[in-house]
């Protein structure tokens, strides 16, 4: 087992290795000027040159990238051209956001897609079947800024139900940063009503960012249970006498649920990369907006430094879900 | 799911009866305030930055309001300029006031915040040292109460004033900068999210892209009746800010869509404000040797053939000016001159004489994201190229992000180009020089349009501080570039406000500044 994880990892640096060189590639072949692009329209030469020597933008590439590396292997990702603050700062204070958006966004998703497809395939063919897969079809087509739009529309703005854009209400004050999760960090502060703003403010992006994945897990739950439910061993179950819940309680789900671990695990990380437009749309201070704002404004240190994380987070997400199998399947084992 | 929807809900009326008191005494304004780098007088240099440091520092002088052309005391009690052997000496008498940090606000305290800016080469730096000619030194402190700045010849005294109103202008408590200097860098790393002046608000906190929370100073002179905090939140998109606005969760919005802005003008549940703006959308034509556009007659040609009102009525939906020469209106030396009416034919004409006749194409550089006004690039681009089409001009619309639009302009090899301009303090001079004189190296050269006569006139504008003579120079300097320069302008654009009906004494100048202390809310 400890083999296999270390071998993992050691996999994975390579992984983020080619990842990092492939985004400095990419991020120098763009024909613009970083320094034209931080200091704005009306930035004088002396000005540009200086941030260039200052920034090292006026060295080779090849001396760059060997500049990047050294730093990258002390653990520094260097500046932000744009704000001139370290991007491990920057990381540290705008990843938290999306992971509790993700975090929720994945809570959800199980929430509705796990039961929902246990119910179809239950139901196979009759009416809960066919609506649990209209929802299936709907969730997995429907745009997601095309559905942001709408809920803010009518739960906050029409219904008033629910918060709108941000993390927490405007005349609340967040607590102090510990996590950098507002749920937890109200928590550890023991302020309840900051806690339940923070949830509720979660509710409707959460929601929004999770549906494509609650479509994709009702698909899948439905289809890996239906599969283990012709099994002979279900059969037996059932003859000896168990209840119909049991049975698939025990028996199906827990053999159905490899398959949509496997989902979930994928789901996990591209949602973490994958919150942009949500983030935009829901004013959610999260990595997407931060990585669109430095891509646009050409800070090539902090999209390499998005990057690398959402690498990161990627590969770390693979390797914890390949490890769960073991615990979900006992004939699986990394020995 | 639904026990918890409810549970959820009872819990929301919670919390929102024990905010209902802070309400009335909270302003939150809704915006994009993306471009925020530092809320450091000396350094920032954005629009959020200027908006935001404007109520955390005071300036020696101010404009009050909308008045952007008469000078108000600030920190500075009263001023004089006079005459001497070199140029000019500025002495300001400083009233008593207090920095939020209960010290009292000294002469040596603004010869530190002006040689700090001079000495970090901040952004703005140049405005201190180009355009004032200022060098350590030449801001004294003969007492505590007195501030004396010398001048050279090559400086005009009352440029000089009217850029001590921009941020930099912002007065530091210098002792609190320097108890927290990191290895000589003036305090400006804390700086960035700390505040340390005698503005009427202090900063309480700054949560980047999320939002940004000020409290009242207890110590200001400029006190805020009401408002004990004011709070920016970070909304990019104009859906936000409109969802947030109609369900009462800010009190300000400042970036609805034109379309939005119109509807929500027409109707009575907001105040709205087209709040004026220096920013000048305008196309730049590259006048170079070899250049499609480098014939004067062929620049005139595009300028006749624009349908400004077509921009204005259709894709601003009226929040914009019409204007057509360099200086924006509201600055002293713009021009209201139509100079170019909508004219097709002679746009033909003239294109006839300068041997274009068959028409030609030219490439056409464009930014991805939005235009001034909030108009998307595009379509502005759209409607550009179907005008000149109508002439025989074909655009090759050519797209790219800001940044790279940018670095092709300033490296001389954009044909035709859609951008904008604003200028950094509110002085004809701040538009004059970049966008008439070659040797500045700024628009005019980025446009490979060099001009002895116009660069002259810019130049004895800048430096001459009798108005009318002033005035006059910037009427034929103006009549100069509108003829023969690189520019056609497209609008001046409004900023679209939105605000509720229980707030009073919001007003956003041209130069984009509010004022939050005057802003009360029932």
């Amino acid at each position: 087992m400890l083999v296999y994880i270390v071998r993992r990892v050691a996999l994975m640096v390579f992984v983020l290795w080619g990842v990092s060189l492939a985004a400095f590639v990419i991020s120098h072949a763009l024909p613009a000027d970083p320094a034209a692009a931080a200091l704005g329209n009306n930035a004088r030469e002396e000005q540009l040159q200086e941030f260039r020597v200052k920034n090292g933008l006026d060295r080779p590439l090849v001396v760059q990238y060997g500049v990047y590396m050294g730093n990258l292997v002390r653990g520094d990702l260097g500046a932000s051209l744009r704000t001139q603050n370290s991007i491990t700062a920057d990381l540290r204070q705008f990843f938290p956001a999306t992971f509790e958006l993700t975090l929720g966004a994945v809570v959800f998703a199980v929430l509705i897609g796990v039961p929902l497809g246990i119910v179809a395939a239950l139901t196979q063919g009759r009416w809960p079947d066919l609506l649990a897969r209209t929802f299936a079809l709907l969730g997995g087509a429907t745009p997601v800024y095309w559905l942001a739009i709408l809920a803010l529309n009518v739960f906050h703005e029409k219904l008033g139900w629910l918060p709108g854009p941000g993390r927490l209400d405007a005349y609340s004050l967040p607590p102090p940063v510990k996590t950098g999760l507002v749920t937890i960090d109200s928590l550890l502060v023991g302020d309840r009503e900051v806690f339940v703003d923070a949830l509720r403010h979660l509710l409707l992006p959460g929601l929004v960012l999770g549906m494509f994945s609650a479509a994709l897990l009702t698909r899948m739950t439905r289809s890996a249970l239906l599969e283990v439910l012709g099994q002979d061993y279900i059969r037996t179950a059932r003859a000896k006498g168990l209840t119909r819940a049991r049975v698939i309680a025990r028996h199906a789900m827990r053999n159905a649920s490899l398959p949509i671990l496997t989902v979930l695990g994928t789901l996990f990380g591209s949602l973490l990369t994958g919150a942009v437009l949500t983030e935009t749309i829901f004013s959610w201070p999260g990595i997407g907006g931060y990585a669109t704002t430095s891509a646009i404004s050409l800070d090539f240190p902090a999209v390499m430094g998005v990057t690398l994380i959402a690498g990161l987070a990627y590969s770390v997400v693979n390797l914890l879900v390949d490890l769960l199998y073991a615990l979900f399947d006992p004939r699986i084992s990394f020995s | 799911m639904k026990a918890a929807l409810t549970a959820a809900l009872s819990l929301s009326l919670l919390a929102t009866a024990a905010a209902q008191t802070s309400r009335q005494s909270t302003l939150v304004i809704g915006g994009d305030f993306s471009d925020l780098i530092t809320l450091d007088p000396g350094v920032s240099y954005e629009f959020s930055g200027s908006l935001v440091t404007g109520n955390l520092y005071d300036t020696l002088v101010a404009y009050e309001g909308n008045n952007l052309t008469t000078l108000k005391p600030r920190l500075a009690s009263s001023w004089t300029v006079t005459p001497t052997a070199t140029g000019s000496r500025l002495t300001f008498k400083l009233r008593d006031a207090k920095f939020s940090t209960g010290r009292p606000v000294t002469a040596a305290d603004v010869v530190y915040s002006v040689n700090r800016v001079i000495n970090l080469k901040t952004p703005s730096s140049f405005l201190y040292t180009d355009v004032a000619n200022l060098k350590v030194g030449s801001v004294t402190a003969p007492d505590a109460k007195t501030v004396v700045m010398d001048i050279p010849k090559t400086a005009n005294p009352n440029i000089v004033l009217a850029l001590l109103t921009f941020n930099i202008g912002g007065v530091i408590d210098s002792t609190e900068a320097k108890a927290h200097e990191q290895g000589g860098d003036y305090g400006t790393a804390w700086l960035k999210d700390h505040s340390a002046g005698s503005g009427p608000f202090v900063l309480n906190r700054w949560d980047r892209s999320a939002q940004v929370a000020l409290d009242a100073n207890p110590n200001a002179f400029r006190r805020s009746p009401t408002i004990k905090r004011v709070i920016l939140r970070y909304m990019l998109e104009s859906s936000a800010q409109q969802a947030a606005a109609n369900s009462g969760e800010i009190d300000v919005a400042m970036n609805y869509t034109p379309d939005a802005f119109k509807a929500v003008a027409a109707g009575t549940k907001f105040r709205t404000q087209k709040a004026d703006s220096f920013l000048l959308a305008y196309l730049g034509m590259n006048s170079a040797k070899g250049m499609p556009l480098e014939d004067a007659r062929v620049r005139e040609a595009v300028r006749y053939a624009i349908d400004q009102d077509g921009i204005i009525s259709g894709l601003l939906q009226g929040l914009g000016r019409k204007t057509q020469t360099i200086i924006p209106i509201g600055l002293a030396g713009s021009d209201p001159k139509i100079y170019y009416p909508y004219n097709p034919e002679k746009a033909k004409e003239l294109l006839k004489a300068a041997g274009k006749e068959g028409g030609f194409s030219v490439d056409f550089m464009v930014s991805t994201g939005s235009c001034a006004g909030g108009v998307p690039c595009a379509d502005l681009a759209a409607k550009i190229q179907a005008d000149l089409a109508k002439v025989g001009i074909k655009l090759n619309i050519k797209q790219m992000v800001n940044s790279e639009l940018l670095t092709a302009y300033r490296a001389q090899k954009a044909p035709l180009i859609q951008v904008s301009w604003s200028p950094d303090y509110p002085d004809a001079d701040g538009n004059g020089t970049p966008l008439s004189d070659y040797n500045a190296k700024s628009l005019a050269w980025r446009n490979g349009w060099q001009n002895a006569a116009a660069s002259k006139l810019a130049q004895s504008a800048a430096i001459e501080t009798d108005a009318t003579k002033r005035l006059n120079l910037y009427k034929q300097l103006t009549a100069l570039v509108v003829k023969d320069g690189p520019f056609a302008i497209l609008y001046q654009p409004s900023r679209p406000i939105v605000i509720q009906q229980s707030v009073s004494g919001f007003n956003q100048n041209a130069n984009g500044d509010v004022q939050f202390e005057k802003i009360s809310k029932k």
